[in-house]
């Protein structure tokens, strides 16, 4: 029962809008003209002039309607006056001194005026504005005043012929529709010369630069992450019609600088939730346009060091070591992400350890000659901060190698790891610092340039070999050599790719950071390639690439749509479809 | 009028002996409605652009033959019927660019829809419905004019369409007065102006109606 009385009401509320409430664009045409005003500026001009008529039309006195153009003009003494201009049908041109009575008739409905065309002379000819400055590509209305020999004066404006002495310069129009038109051209001055009847009048006018009339600011990305960033761009348009990238000029503003900051050369810092107008200004001119920041605002800091389980009382590093560390954001929506390059990493006692930060998500701690043992680190952004001890030992136990075996593709790569235990027990993945060496490279390379500790111990399949390659590392600590229990051994094979298969850990929401796996399928054999597959996001406004270099196959939400996320392994490409809803 | 007054009382008097009573009528049935009739302000359009018409409200007359579904039908409780309406409206004013003047004549609709309602039956009296119709209406112009000008006389068959929601009362099992609203719309009919050109005008109007349902 109720859910018919609802049924009902919501029917009623869903029609009851209804209604034609719009402005009308016809003209009625319907309503009988009952009858015509003919006004003009004055009843009397000079032979030679002309006089521009208005005829009003007055429609059962419900209505007036400017009906110049509908009506028939005539005069009753066309040797005095008569309408000769087929342009401008309203417009009466005066021939010689008399009185001509003109007529406007439309069907049966007619009204006249009475001209009288007066025999005074063209005394001077003066044009307005004077002397006027525009930029280039501005136009200018002339206006052209004769001061006849009765001491009248009349717009001659259409009557008058009109010369630019440099067109090159600015342009005037002499067309009966534009007459005294200006158009300026380039910079410089011209003569703009206005004649009637032999007697000329003149002004000069001066083209200066374009200036700037507009700006525009754009964005690839008008959706982004909190604590992110995002580039604008501002280009003006200039009066000349001419543009230019004005980024590094204007001025940069944020409408709410609580959801994102900008700085000069027009970067934005994203740092919560919510919308902003991003604007740029110049000379008075701006333009602007919305950013909007997703991805929850950051609630809570957490330091993790990749492959290592840090211990109850915050980290231990080997003294004179380099390990990578991550700061992962906790969100108020509930996710989390990677956000190591976003928050500000400081050391209390930077004699024990530095950070050195050499590109994206990618953060090295590195410690110094142990000392006075225990000092802090602290991953801070805003409000928001962590702190953890950090505490540097000069004492290694023993090292480990991550993996005992490994298969391999020839072409691929995958990752060994060092594992230390430190004197207080306490792991570190000493990659980094280790020496490595490959006893088999024509089967296996392994990484080992000091000058890119990242890819330390990163395994190369050279050429498949029955045989596994053997590699092995080893970490030297105050003269004492350190060597695994057991080195690694990896098997390199050679078979025919059959496909690439990506998969997803979980389902991507905004703010949140979800895994990507590319798996190559070869005959009898599978491998994850997601360090060696090209990722590729179509949509930035939805998904994004945590980091496409130290992070690949991450992929963080950004805004709600479906994004395709691509996966090139060799020549093998697959797309994924990635949905945040 | 004494006369009229005097039929319509006794047509009225077998009422008097209704008790109110739950509708379980099925089968065959006719009715006759009367109602007011509030056609809204269509838009009109043409070659020139658009214009407004707007209208007073009117009454409606309509009748009905249709078949009250059996309780407890698979199909479920409710009724299926032939509706033929006729509705006019005269044209109050018409709006244009130069604004708003006196308009005349009439617009017609004579609609002919089969209507589908749903209907709660309770154990009481009365029974609320919901539906919809669908058929074809012939909108007329008769002899509308601007300012006394001729705007159209023509007429134009579209689809038509209604929505409606009500209340029955059940004075006995073959006697239902119904009480309801119906929202009427049709495609846009497309009518010859006097000057040759033709223009296109919306048509909905909101009604309420009374009516007497007889069940044989």
């Amino acid at each position: 029962m109720i859910n018919l009385v609802w049924s009902g009401l919501l029917l009623l509320l869903l029609v009851s809008g209804c209604g034609f409430n719009g402005t009308p664009t016809r003209k009625n045409d319907l309503t009988s003209l009952t009858s015509i005003k003919i006004t003009a500026g004055t009843s009397t001009i000079a032979a030679k002039t002309s006089l521009k008529l208005t005829a009003t039309g007055d429609f059962s006195g419900l209505f007036h309607d400017d009906i110049s153009d509908q009506v028939v003009w005539s005069s009753d003494t066309p040797t005095v006056a008569e309408f000769i201009t087929p342009t401008i049908p309203s417009r009466v041109t005066a021939h010689i001194p008399g009185i001509a009575t003109l007529t406007a008739t439309k069907g049966n409905v007619s009204a006249t005026f009475k001209l009288t065309v007066s025999a005074a002379t063209i005394n001077t000819v003066t044009i307005t504005p004077a002397n006027p400055t525009i930029a280039k590509g501005q136009t200018s209305q002339f206006v052209a005043t004769g001061t006849f020999s009765d001491y009248t004066t009349q717009d001659l404006t259409f009557d008058a012929d009109w010369v630019s002495s440099d067109p090159t310069v600015a342009t005037v129009s002499n067309d009966p529709a534009s007459k005294g038109f200006a158009q300026a051209i380039a910079v410089g001055p011209t003569t703009i010369t206005a004649t009637f009847d032999g007697t000329s009048g003149t002004t000069t006018l001066t083209v200066v630069a374009a200036v700037l009339q507009s700006i525009k600011v754009t964005t690839t990305t008008p959706t982004v992450l909190s604590l992110s960033t995002a580039s604008f761009t501002a280009v003006g348009t200039f009066s000349d019609t001419t543009t230019q990238d004005l980024t590094g000029q204007v001025a940069w503003s944020s409408s709410s600088p609580g959801v994102a900051s900008i700085v000069a050369g027009g970067v934005a810092t994203t740092l919560a939730q919510g919308a902003t107008s991003i604007s740029a200004s110049l000379s008075g001119v701006s333009g602007s346009t919305n950013l909007v920041v997703t991805g929850g605002n950051l609630t809570g800091i957490a330091i993790t060091e990749p492959n290592v389980t840090l211990g109850a009382n915050g980290i231990t590093m080997l003294a004179n070591t380099t390990s990578r560390f991550i700061a992962t954001g906790t969100f108020s929506t509930g996710v989390t992400r990677d956000i190591t390059d976003a928050v500000t990493w400081t050391v209390a006692n930077t004699s024990l350890a530095t950070v050195t930060s050499p590109v994206g998500k990618l953060v090295f701690l590195n410690a110094g000659a142990a000392g006075p043992p225990t000092t802090t680190i602290k991953a801070s952004f805003g409000n928001v901060s962590t702190t953890s001890n950090l505490t540097v030992t000069p004492t290694l136990q023993s090292i480990a190698m991550s993996l005992a075996s490994l298969n391999l593709h020839v072409g691929t790569h995958a990752r060994l790891r060092v594992i230390g235990t430190l004197g207080d027990g306490t792991t570190q993945d000493l990659s980094a610092n280790a020496d490595w060496t490959s006893k088999t490279l024509a089967t296996a390379t392994v990484e080992n340039n000091p000058a890119d500790p990242a890819n330390k111990g990163r395994v190369s399949g050279v050429n498949a070999a029955a045989t596994p390659a053997v590699i092995t590392a080893s970490v030297t600590v105050g003269g004492t050599t350190f060597n695994p229990l057991q080195d690694a051994n990896v098997t390199v094979t050679n078979q025919t790719l059959q496909s690439v298969t990506i998969s997803s850990s979980s389902a991507v929401t905004s703010g949140n950071q979800v895994s990507f796996t590319a798996t190559a399928n070869y005959v009898g054999f599978t491998q994850n390639v997601t360090d060696d597959t090209t990722w590729s996001i179509d949509l930035a406004n939805v998904a994004i690439l945590a980091d496409a270099v130290n992070l690949p196959g991450q992929v963080v939400g950004v805004s709600g749509g479906t994004a395709i996320l691509t996966a090139t392994f060799g020549s093998n490409s697959q797309a994924a479809t990635v949905r945040v809803p | 009028m004494k006369r009229t007054c005097q039929i319509l009382i006794a047509l009225c008097l077998p009422l008097l002996f209704c008790g109110p009573v739950r509708a379980q009528h099925t089968g065959p049935y006719v009715g006759a409605f009367v109602g007011g009739d509030m056609l809204m302000t269509s838009k009109g359009s043409d070659n020139q652009g658009t214009f407004s018409l707007s209208y007073n409200p009117s009454l409606l007359g309509s009748a009905v033959l249709g078949w009250d579904f059996e309780p407890n039908n698979p199909v479920g409780e409710g009724r299926i019927e032939l509706e033929y309406t006729h509705r006019s409206n005269q044209l109050d004013k018409v709006k244009f660019v130069q604004g708003e003047v006196k308009g005349s004549g009439n617009v017609i609709a004579d609609s002919l829809l089969v209507n589908f309602f749903g209907v709660f039956h309770d154990r009481g009296p009365w029974a609320p419905y919901v539906g919809v119709g669908v058929g074809a209406a012939r909108i007329q112009a008769s002899d509308l004019k601007v300012t006394g000008q001729p705007l159209s006389s023509d007429s134009s068959v579209v689809l038509a369409f209604q929505a409606g929601t009500g209340i029955d009362y059940a004075l006995n099992t073959y006697l239902n007065l119904d009480l309801g609203y119906r929202f009427f719309g049709c495609v846009p009919p497309k009518l010859a102006e006097a000057n040759g050109s033709k223009f296109k005008m919306e048509y909905y109007s909101h009604n309420v109606i009374l009516g007497l349902r007889v069940g044989f």
